[in-house]
């Protein structure tokens, strides 16, 4: 079994990626994975904060930071934001002398201390990486043959900085869909932005660019896309009706996380992997695959049994 | 007042190729030297050097031209340098510094893919930066539609970190007061007082700000508000939205820190 510190982020614990966190709950175990979610975490601050008030995000970020150093594990993250969000912070304050000593007066002010020894991961590089996917591969018992899905890395999981995967045309999502028995299919749009939290103050710029998205991955022939980001998968999914009438389109593409597409090809109950909470329903797509005689691991409530 | 030089610099014939390439970035390297181009068709460059008094610029040739590369060295051209304060600004936040060394190839517009609605577009803004616009950037959308992608930001053969210069360029615009209109930064408000509030987003509360704000200010049009109601609906029906927010036990002590960071008035 190997721990970590999990930090959910704020969509995941009980927001619009609520499916993501459940789901990350629901294989964890069946992994090989012990996540600690970190105590009484805070926003990240994410992208607002770090561009209103510099200083101030630093610390906030921060927090969990120094929170996180306390318990010796690395900081795992399913959310592509938090991660680049903490990350940033991470390296800023070994860069900036000046930015980290008044950081460290802030933290000091309410009795916390930290020393930049945090490793700040995301939960789909922790399962590539630490895991493995021959061990992933090992534990599959429903391999989902046939299936077509679209990886979507999205934007802040391979960048900004060039690390597990290659910057410029990414292949991890491709072979955790090929572990997993199904078929990646190749679009030329796969790291582009969805737009984000612009889809609030800027509907129209994002609705484009999700349309684009769509129509890559349909046209080349997806019944499914896969996410590692609740950004992502919330923007793709609940966002879908309004390009379809924006646009005059018919795509009726499911968005799942990575979580959940693990989950099926180990087996774990649907139910458990809260596949009911997307907007497109998954449910024609997934039939095939959903129902399985003996599932091999039974979830009930984030603890695995079996 | 600083002084700008312009130095033609002639090479020894011999040194092309590797040579040429590993003679910029020797010339790069020097503090004094802010760009150098090459003389289209020759093996010759020009550098730009930026000294402290007019005296300074026989030091900055001197080093120059005891490089062994350097066949001779024409001082073509000395000049006050005007003051440009923007661009210091700019270049004292995080991440600002780059774009001293920014080229001007477009890599990064061509890369982005807001770029048709941007008043400027990246290198634009860049170029813009350095001539000292600081109004016509500040009060432009450029940054306010950057999504945050990063393409920009790995594609870039000079490692300027552009997505940071836009970060850079929304909290100059919203601290000087010229981000007053837009979208974007009301999202940001909101977004921060629900952190500042219960340490976490509360999805739900924070859209209702946003809205509520955008509305007051006549920033967005009531109807393009009616027209998310039957989204958040869908959400609220499948759990993905909590009605009440969740405060987190050390709201107190994230409070501190952040009452502390506003003394000591930003990271500069």
């Amino acid at each position: 079994m190997k721990y970590y510190s999990y930090f959910p982020g704020c969509s995941s614990s009980e927001g619009t990626a609520v499916a993501y966190g459940l789901s990350t709950q629901a294989i964890a175990s069946a992994l090989g994975m012990e996540l600690i979610e970190l105590e009484d975490w805070n926003c990240c601050g994410s992208t607002p904060y770090g561009s209103t008030e510099e200083l101030e995000a630093a610390c906030v970020a921060a927090r969990d930071l120094a929170l996180a150093e306390k318990t010796g594990l690395d900081l795992v993250t399913p959310c592509s934001s938090c991660y680049t969000t903490l990350n940033k912070v991470n390296s800023q304050l070994k860069e900036y002398p000046d930015l980290k000593a008044k950081v460290d007066e802030c933290l000091a002010a309410a009795g916390l201390k930290y020393q930049g020894e945090v490793k700040v991961r995301h939960l789909f590089e922790v399962i590539y990486n630490d895991i493995g996917l021959d061990v992933v591969k090992s534990k599959v018992v429903n391999p989902l043959r046939g299936l077509r899905v679209a990886p979507y890395y999205g934007c802040q999981l391979v960048r900004p900085e060039p690390g597990f995967d290659n910057p410029w045309n990414p292949q991890s999502i491709d072979h955790l869909i090929v572990t997993l028995g199904a078929e990646p299919v190749p679009y030329p749009l796969k790291d582009r932005c969805c737009g984000g939290s612009l889809v609030i103050p800027e509907l129209d710029l994002a609705l484009g660019l999700i349309h684009k998205l769509l129509e890559s991955a349909a046209s080349n022939g997806a019944q499914c896309i896969v996410t590692v980001c609740p950004l992502c998968q919330t923007n793709l999914d609940a966002y879908q009706d309004m390009v379809n009438r924006k646009f005059r389109t018919k795509y009726n593409l499911p968005v799942l996380f990575f979580t959940q597409l693990i989950g099926l090809a180990l087996g774990v109950e649907p139910k458990a992997l809260a596949l009911d909470k997307a907007i497109v329903s998954a449910e024609a797509v997934l039939s095939p695959y959903t129902k399985v005689a003996e599932p091999a691991v039974q979830t009930r409530g984030g603890v695995t049994y079996g | 007042m600083k002084t700008k030089a312009y130095l033609m610099i002639k090479m020894e014939r011999e040194n092309g190729g590797d040579g040429h390439r590993s003679a910029i970035k020797e010339l790069e390297a020097m503090p004094e030297v802010e760009v150098v181009a090459s003389v289209s068709g020759e093996y010759d460059l020009v550098g730009v050097a930026m000294v402290d008094t007019p005296k300074g610029v026989a030091g900055v040739a001197n080093k120059i031209q005891a490089k062994e590369w350097v066949k001779s060295l024409h001082v073509l051209r000395v000049e006050p340098a005007a003051p440009n304060p923007f661009l210091d600004e700019v270049c004292s936040t995080p991440g600002g510094e780059s774009i001293r060394w920014c080229a001007q190839c477009g890599m990064c517009s061509a890369s982005c893919p807001n770029v048709a609605q941007m008043d400027y577009s990246p290198r634009k803004i860049i170029a813009l930066v350095r001539a000292g616009r600081r109004y016509d950037i500040l009060t432009s959308n450029t940054m306010w539609i950057c999504a945050s992608c990063y393409l920009c930001t790995v594609r870039c053969p000079k490692d300027v970190k552009i997505t940071e210069l836009m970060h850079a360029l929304e909290r100059l615009s919203t601290r000087h007061g010229l981000s007053y209109g837009r979208a974007t930064p009301a999202m940001y408000r909101a977004f921060i007082d629900s952190i500042k509030n219960n340490g976490r987003v509360h999805e739900l509360g924070m859209m209702t700000r946003f809205y509520l704000l955008t509305l007051s200010t006549g920033k967005m049009n009531p109807l393009a508000t009616i027209k998310m109601l039957p989204l958040a609906l869908k959400l609220l029906l499948r759990g993905r939205m909590s009605i009440m927010p969740t405060k987190i036990k050390g709201s107190k002590q994230l409070k501190t820190i952040v009452e502390r960071a506003q003394a000591l008035g930003g990271a500069r």
